[in-house]
């Protein structure tokens, strides 16, 4: 049988990464559609309360000097926040009163390029690129692309993002405002 | 509306009428006046560039727009600080792409042509065998700023060779603005410059810094989220949702009890007093402004100065911000402005002290800023709406208080108590039409020097 041949071709500890894999991935399309859907109190609660969310300024420097072209933690940052200031941010938009957000933004995130670089046990590190997409009022466009690194930490509740790094490929930001999350 | 004809004197000062309190929109679209703008404004005024401390090593440099110019600053070898064009002396080409980072000198990728951090021509390929040695290196340097000065490492520059010093352009207002920064500790500036674009005209972003009527309805979802102070009592006036209910607009200390220093050249501070942002503030953040009647401090900002607690800018685009950050407002065209947001530590602070501010600096403004996010698309709508036909046609006012401005003069500074109000913003503009109109330095001085009332 077709099955049988699959079991005894590969091995199991390929199967166990392979539906590794298919879990990472539906963990992060899962997390789009929340984003998709403004769906946002559902959304955090992905998040550990120990949570870093964290996206550092990129600048353009000479190629001897890239060591330093993206700010640490503890310097400038456009994002760096705990749970609770996420959980704030979610508040905010939550109150019907924030205009950058009313009318809403129509957004796409697509998550893409999967890639686990680290497995300890209790927690992954998973490393993606997205494309945020969004489009404001008649005709306003905004994309962000980059790549993210995740830390992912195994819980009774499936996947919780226990650290986000979010590195825009951009330096001047295009856009207004950065009223959307990553 | 104005019958005279563009570009002549009449029609700017047709622009711009103080005694009614309206502007006409068109400042904020003509592309004409743009360029009248970075003649006579951005060609001629001190602009910031950046601090020292950006730049601490040998061949440290920091890119700073000047203007439609793009100027080199750069740590030089005997520590001192130079600010050089970046477009080669030879055919134009930057000869630096990246906008900070460490070198040994500057090499052109057009032609190799090679300058050291002075800025002096040391590298021409085929000197010999192309141009026989007939060429004067010492000819060709990169171009330097007009003048360049520094006050309490913030660093400055002219492209007017007649403008007078950076300390008189500052004036005592411009001083106080800086030392509400400079005076708080052992300053240093935050590695990392939030930057990012609007669709705005830049004079938007600038006189919105001092503007205390937008926050409780441009921010309210952040004051409703504990960014910022709130009060029991609530505004009458009527602001309404869509459905009709009350917005519930918050009354707070600071909107009855401010502060505006107006001073020469168009600098300017509005913004709560100290005694009524101690009322509003929680008493574990009272350190947040009571440093400043420190003995050190004090002595520079004066018993007037140190009761600033709003808003200083520095015409043109400088907002320094109570929690030690410098926005600036950069003009890339008449629609389009970018913001460069520097922030600064105390280095006497510890730990935990610079961490805190470093939130606070992180969340309330920059794009991503909880309070900031909602400015941008009120500018960039506000801009939009100027180009119409028709809308560009009513006037924008600015009658808040009007006629009720009268200037106490003391301890140097031209200072007006009242509610919050308009003022600093008429006297934005009022400056401005002087700058705009091409007015020489001695009389711009005495233009813009302010008399007993606005």
């Amino acid at each position: 049988m077709e099955t049988m041949r699959l079991e005894t071709a590969i091995a199991p500890e390929k199967i166990a990464a392979m539906y590794l894999q298919y879990e990472v991935e539906r963990f992060y399309t899962h997390e789009a559609a929340l984003l998709d859907h403004l769906r946002f109190e559902e959304w955090v609660d992905l998040f550990t309360d120990d949570t870093a969310y964290f996206m550092p300024i990129r600048r353009t420097v000479p190629r001897r000097n890239l060591s330093r072209e993206f700010t640490r933690p503890g310097e400038m940052a456009f994002f760096d926040d705990d749970k609770a200031t996420l959980v704030g941010r979610v508040q905010k938009l939550g109150t019907g009163t924030a205009w950058a957000e009313d009318p809403p933004s129509r957004t796409r995130h697509l998550v893409t390029n999967v890639r686990i670089v680290e497995d300890s046990g209790t927690e992954l590190t998973v490393e993606t690129c997205f494309h945020l997409y969004r489009t404001r009022l008649k005709s306003e466009i905004d994309e962000w692309i980059g790549r993210r690194e995740d830390v992912l930490r195994r819980t009774e509740e499936g996947f919780r993002i226990a650290r986000r790094h979010i590195y825009l490929d951009q330096t001047i930001l295009l856009s207004q405002n950065l009223s959307n999350f990553f | 509306m104005t019958t005279a004809a563009p570009g002549t004197t009449a029609y700017l000062e047709s622009l711009v009428n103080v005694a009614t309190g309206e502007l006409d929109r068109r400042i904020f679209s003509d592309e004409e006046i743009f360029e009248l703008e970075m003649k006579h404004i951005f060609g001629r005024a001190w602009l910031f560039l950046c601090h020292e401390t950006q730049i601490p090593k040998k061949g440290d440099f920091f890119e700073a727009p000047m203007g439609k110019d793009n100027v080199l600053v750069v740590r030089q070898r005997d520590g001192g600080i130079k600010a050089l064009l970046n477009t080669c002396t030879h055919r134009g080409n930057a000869v630096c792409r990246a906008e900070e980072g460490n070198v040994r000198n500057f090499m052109c990728t057009y032609h190799g042509w090679t300058f050291g951090l002075d800025g002096e021509l040391v590298g021409v390929p085929g000197m010999s065998d192309f141009y026989h040695d007939d060429l004067d290196k010492t000819k060709h340097p990169l171009r330097k700023v007009a003048q360049l000065d520094n006050y309490k490492g913030f660093i400055f520059a002219t492209m007017d060779p007649q403008a007078p010093p950076l300390l008189e352009f500052l004036g005592r207002t411009g001083r106080i603005g800086i030392d509400l920064l400079a005076e708080r500790g052992d300053i240093e500036a935050r590695p990392g410059v939030q930057k990012f674009t609007l669709n705005c005209n830049w004079k938007f972003a600038v006189d919105n810094a001092f503007d205390y009527y937008h926050p409780q309805i441009t921010h309210i979802s952040a004051q409703a989220v504990g960014m910022i102070p709130s009060a029991d009592a609530t505004d009458t006036g009527g602001a309404k949702t869509d459905e009709g209910k009350s917005l519930g607009v918050q009354r707070l200390p600071t909107d009855l009890d401010t502060l505006v220093a107006l001073g020469e050249y168009g600098h300017a501070i509005s913004g709560p007093s100290l005694d009524s942002i101690l009322k509003t503030l929680p008493t574990e953040m009272h350190e947040l402004v009571t440093w400043r009647q420190n003995p050190g401090p004090l002595a520079f900002l004066g018993p007037v100065g140190s009761r600033f607690a709003g808003h200083p800018h520095l015409f043109p685009t400088a907002w320094f911000t109570m929690d030690s950050q410098i926005s600036l407002r950069v003009p890339r065209s008449a629609g389009v402005t970018e913001v460069w947001w520097f922030s600064f530590r105390d280095r006497n602070e510890s730990p935990e002290e610079q961490r805190a501010q470093l939130g606070r600096q992180i969340h309330s403004f920059g794009p991503a800023g909880f309070l900031e996010q909602e400015d941008g698309e009120n500018w960039s709508q506000s801009t939009m709406q100027t180009r119409g036909g028709a809308s560009r046609d009513i006037p924008q006012l600015l009658k808040m208080g009007l006629g009720r401005g009268k200037i106490i003069h003391e301890d140097g500074v031209a200072r007006i108590e009242a509610p919050v109000n308009e003022y600093a913003q008429l006297w934005t503009y009022l400056s401005w039409l002087e700058w705009v109109k091409g007015t020489g330095w001695d009389e711009l001085r005495s233009s813009t020097t302010p008399g007993d009332h606005i």
